[in-house]
């Protein structure tokens, strides 16, 4: 495949091609048949491209080693993307930040005395030919397995990166790094600030661009977060004249942090308003290359997450989580539908003079349907709609928060449009005739160039025939379940796969159209009866106190030993878990430590504190040291053993802060101050071995067993809820794969994902709690009240495909 | 470590602004970073002398704010492309030739936001 690019688009194999591409992280999404699954319904919804990360950490767990089998097989994620009809954006890093633990960057490598990472301390560039070698030694892996597609187009290195001095020596010869390894294609970076950022140092200029990352702000009202969009190209013409401007990161989303407002809160916010504004926005600045991210959401199973975020990273993305079709996926179908109609890779900006307030109106010349394209937006938190009196004398009525696109003198092959604010949805061709279908508005109209007017207010399959063109309008309703293939449109379908399989909920009468047969109708019967099968409580079979660890006389002479420095990076521990144990005399005052994130101290198998030290504020970690007076009650035997567990809510991401930020015990002292010997073990017990029942009720974990019917003619995501669940924390296995973190918020994550990868026709849910000592009576009490525990296994969609 | 590199900060400061007045200083800013807020000024540093948010005053779209009514609940606006002027009154600071002048600023986003720039004095 040959690519090149101008100041207007890309061109692939000598054709412009407008790039709709969407992000996707296979690792939070793992497993060949989701990665499969998300991208058909990308490209039905008419992206023509996938963004993807590739996690360094996530492969290479010791150096030395990598890992690219099983669920970690990227062929396989690539070889889906290419069979979806869908090109790929490549971007292995080194640092992808994606919110991911440490950024992507591997943990053996933050360990590194000598490796200063993304060669900068704070914003300083200080260059490090360790950190190169290693970065060699990651492309030397991940660069051949790209290498193998070649629907690759378009190849990022670094990622959002700056420094003060802004040396240009390491992107230089990341560059080089990737040329030397055969990337033939355009290489670009993703500059955070859009200020022109390393543009010298690549092919193509791209940027990321992220409006609404304020969850307490009202978009709707402080409409100067577009500042920077509505004058884009501007800045991208700036940094590199010749590359056609390409938003590397298109907000499409946003991500939910632990001391977030949920998701629900973020979904209301954005609504599809948000996608729309950006995208349409974008359109009118010239862009002609984008990437939604996220176009489909994933999961932090195991240890995937940045400290910032537990373990649903919805990201409010077009398909959510659970592989969910969401509002703003329709919005954003509805545009690359029309990208897919009408080529949109060579306009010009053209003056167009107009002001009215909370109005934007950007015009454009499309060099290649040569005609204009009215570009208009009305921005407010309020409910009344705005009457737009335009210059060609025509008037927009424009919902508040809503864009359109408008033809202006677009000539078709039986008429021509002088104006349109009926939004055009789709356009099938061939030589002889076409078909435009127009999205129905009862406060928009069409005007003809012969004088003629037609009214948006439409209903479903309503047409009018001019000539060799026919116009057909849909109901917004039923345009989001209308679905563009090559040559043509599947109607009221949930939707459709690229082969024209058709997914449904329920039984459903469908309608084809295309321009030789017209239209046609068939009704599929998902099930003749309409039933459900609704959300079940899960039936405990086993409840077992879990952390023998905590128990005094407990064996762990086979730990290690550690002697200075007791952070997680200092004694290679990485997991979410890590145990401290040590010996200390009954003379002591006071223990005085820091831990990230939670943690408990117990001696001689009694709690003695048990906090969440996680906080952070203004973007940073805010440390705590803690002091714990020791009584002679506690402090009860002439030698007493101290317990230290320490859950890691994962190492800092690396955009604001240093990812090597100290994890696990950062710090303990006695009062009198004695040196502590301690030894060291990852991992809750239950994950390391069979051995795992103890006698103090801490940490349990109960068992529950469900079953799963899968059908290969099925599409269905399945949950567990917490949403009536008692405790503070709990971790959650299935079959023997941590899947959640259940942390009580103020507005927690109740519902995880049970991941479609990992479920079995029979499957095991664990659930280890880790409760405060001040809640448990006793711990016969406390078995007794977990029996009645609350988990509900739910079916969050069901969808029957029909080939 | 602050989100924005230090020579991008460094731009919103507008070269050659910073003037003497009858009872203090001024200087200008002009926002060429992106869409923002200030959520904050923590202080105003001129060469030795340090101002307080109380001692400071943030013009800008006519409106003047003072440095210790500008908060998270009560930030100002400051929109890509839109001017500022700062007014630190009270204290003599300016001298002749190259003053060094720092001033910390909050942001929502971005946290604490610090501008350290040299400049001669306006005549």
């Amino acid at each position: 495949m040959e690519i090149s690019f101008d100041k207007y688009s890309l061109i692939i194999d000598g054709k412009r091609v407008f790039i709709k591409s969407g992000a996707f992280h296979y690792f939070r999404s793992p497993g060949e048949k989701i990665a499969q699954d998300r991208f058909r319904k990308m490209k039905a919804g008419g992206y023509n491209a996938v963004d993807i990360y590739f996690n360094w950490n996530y492969h290479s767990q010791k150096q030395g080693e990598y890992d690219f089998s099983g669920i970690k097989d990227v062929r396989k994620v690539l070889k889906a993307a290419k069979d979806a009809g869908l090109y790929i954006i490549a971007r292995p890093g080194p640092f992808i930040n994606a919110e991911v633990n440490a950024g992507g960057l591997p943990f053996w490598l933050l360990q590194k005395e000598d490796v200063i990472p993304r060669n900068r301390i704070g914003t300083e560039y200080k260059y490090s030919p360790r950190y190169m070698e290693y970065i060699a030694e990651w492309y030397d892996h991940i660069i051949p397995i790209i290498k193998e597609f070649d629907n690759v187009i378009l190849f990022q290195i670094e990622n959002e990166y700056a420094t003060d001095t802004m040396e240009e020596d390491y992107m230089r010869e990341l560059y080089k790094m990737a040329r030397d390894r055969g990337i033939t294609c355009p290489i670009f970076h993703n500059d955070a600030y859009f200020a022109g950022l390393w543009a010298d140092c690549v092919d193509i200029y791209a940027l990321d661009l992220y409006p609404y990352i304020n969850p307490n702000q009202n978009w709707k009202q402080d409409n100067f977060c577009f500042d920077t969009l509505d004058n884009v190209e501007e800045i991208f013409r700036g940094a590199k004249e010749d590359s056609p401007p390409f938003v590397a990161e298109m907000q499409a989303g946003w991500f939910d942090k632990w001391d977030g407002q949920g998701y629900k809160h973020l979904r209301e916010a954005l609504g599809d308003e948000h996608i729309n504004i950006m995208t349409k926005t974008a359109l009118s600045q010239g862009v002609t290359l984008f990437n939604h991210y996220m176009a489909a959401g994933g999961t932090n199973w195991a240890d995937l997450a940045c400290d910032e975020v537990y373990t649903s990273y919805e990201f409010c993305a077009p398909i959510d989580e659970f592989g969910i079709m969401q509002n703003n996926y329709f919005k954003a179908k509805e545009i690359n539908y029309f990208l897919e109609s009408f080529d949109f890779t060579q306009t010009e900006a053209k003056d167009f003079d107009f002001y009215q307030e909370n109005i934007y109106a950007k015009m454009r010349h499309d060099l290649t349907n040569d005609c204009d394209w009215l570009f208009i937006r009305y921005l407010t938190d309020g409910t009344e709609a705005a009457d737009i009196s335009l210059p060609n004398g025509k008037t927009v009525k424009l919902k508040p928060c809503d864009m359109k696109i408008c033809p202006v003198n677009l000539k078709l092959k039986g008429c021509e449009i002088e104006f349109s604010d009926v939004e055009i949805f789709a356009r099938l061709k061939n030589e002889d005739e076409e078909t435009v279908f127009f999205i129905a508005d009862e406060n928009a109209n069409i005007y003809l160039k012969d004088g003629t007017v037609i009214s948006g207010d439409k209903q479903d399959y309503e047409h009018l025939s001019f000539g060799a063109t026919q116009f057909v309008f849909l109901t917004r309703k039923l345009s989001d379940r209308s679905w563009l293939l090559e040559d043509k449109i599947i109607f009221n379908a949930d939707y459709v796969l690229p082969n024209g399989a058709v997914a449904l909920e329920k039984n459903t009468e469908i309608a084809y159209f295309d321009l030789k047969n017209k239209f046609a109708k068939k009704t599929y019967v998902v099930r003749e009866d309409e039933i459900v099968k609704e959300p079940v409580l899960a039936e405990i079979t086993d409840i077992k106190f879990c952390a023998p660890e905590i128990d005094s006389g407990y064996d762990y002479s086979g730990w290690t030993k550690i002697k200075d420095k007791t952070d997680s990076l200092s004694c290679s521990l990485f997991d979410e878990f890590v145990w401290y144990k040590a010996k200390i005399p009954n003379n002591l005052n006071t223990i005085t430590l820091s831990a990230r994130h939670l943690f408990a101290v117990y001696i001689n198998g009694k709690e003695v504190l048990n906090r969440n030290s996680y906080k952070i504020e203004k973007l940073q970690d805010v440390p705590e040291t803690i002091s714990i007076p020791l009584t002679e009650k506690i402090l009860n035997k002439p030698v007493n053993e101290l317990t230290i567990l320490v859950q890691n809510l994962g190492f800092d991401k690396g955009f604001s802060g240093d990812t090597n930020n100290p994890r696990g015990l950062v710090f303990f002292r006695t009062s009198p101050e004695i040196p502590t010997e301690f030894s060291v073990c990852e991992k809750l017990s239950l994950e390391r071995c069979k051995k795992y029942e103890s006698e103090n009720p801490y940490l349990t974990k109960i068992t529950s067993y469900f079953d799963v019917d899968t059908d290969e003619n099925e599409f269905f995501a399945k949950y567990v809820s917490f949403k009536d669940f008692d405790y503070k924390r709990a971790t959650i296995f299935l079959n023997g794969v941590k899947i959640g973190r259940y942390i009580k918020r103020a507005h927690v994550q109740d519902k995880f994902y049970l991941i479609n990868e990992f479920l079995k026709p029979h499957n095991k849910l664990e659930v280890v709690i880790w409760e405060k000592d001040r809640n448990i009576k006793s711990p016969w009490d406390f078995k007794s009240e977990i029996k009645n525990v609350k988990i509900i296994i739910g079916t969050q969609k069901l969808y029957k495909i029909f080939k | 470590m602050a989100i924005v590199p230090e020579f991008l900060i460094k731009r919103i400061y507008q070269k050659g602004s910073l003037k003497k007045l009858e009872d203090g200083v001024s200087l200008v800013l002009k926002n060429v970073l992106g869409p923002g807020l200030i959520s904050g000024f923590n202080f105003v540093k001129i060469n030795d002398v340090l101002f307080e948010p109380k001692d400071v005053k943030f013009i800008t779209n006519g409106v003047e704010y003072s440095g210790a009514d500008v908060s998270e609940e009560n930030p100002v606006v400051f929109r890509l492309g839109q001017i500022g002027t700062l007014i630190m009154k009270g204290k003599e600071c300016i001298v002749d030739g190259l003053n060094k002048i720092t001033i910390e600023a909050m942001n929502p986003e971005a946290g604490k936001v610090q501008l350290s720039v040299d400049d001669n004095k306006t005549p």
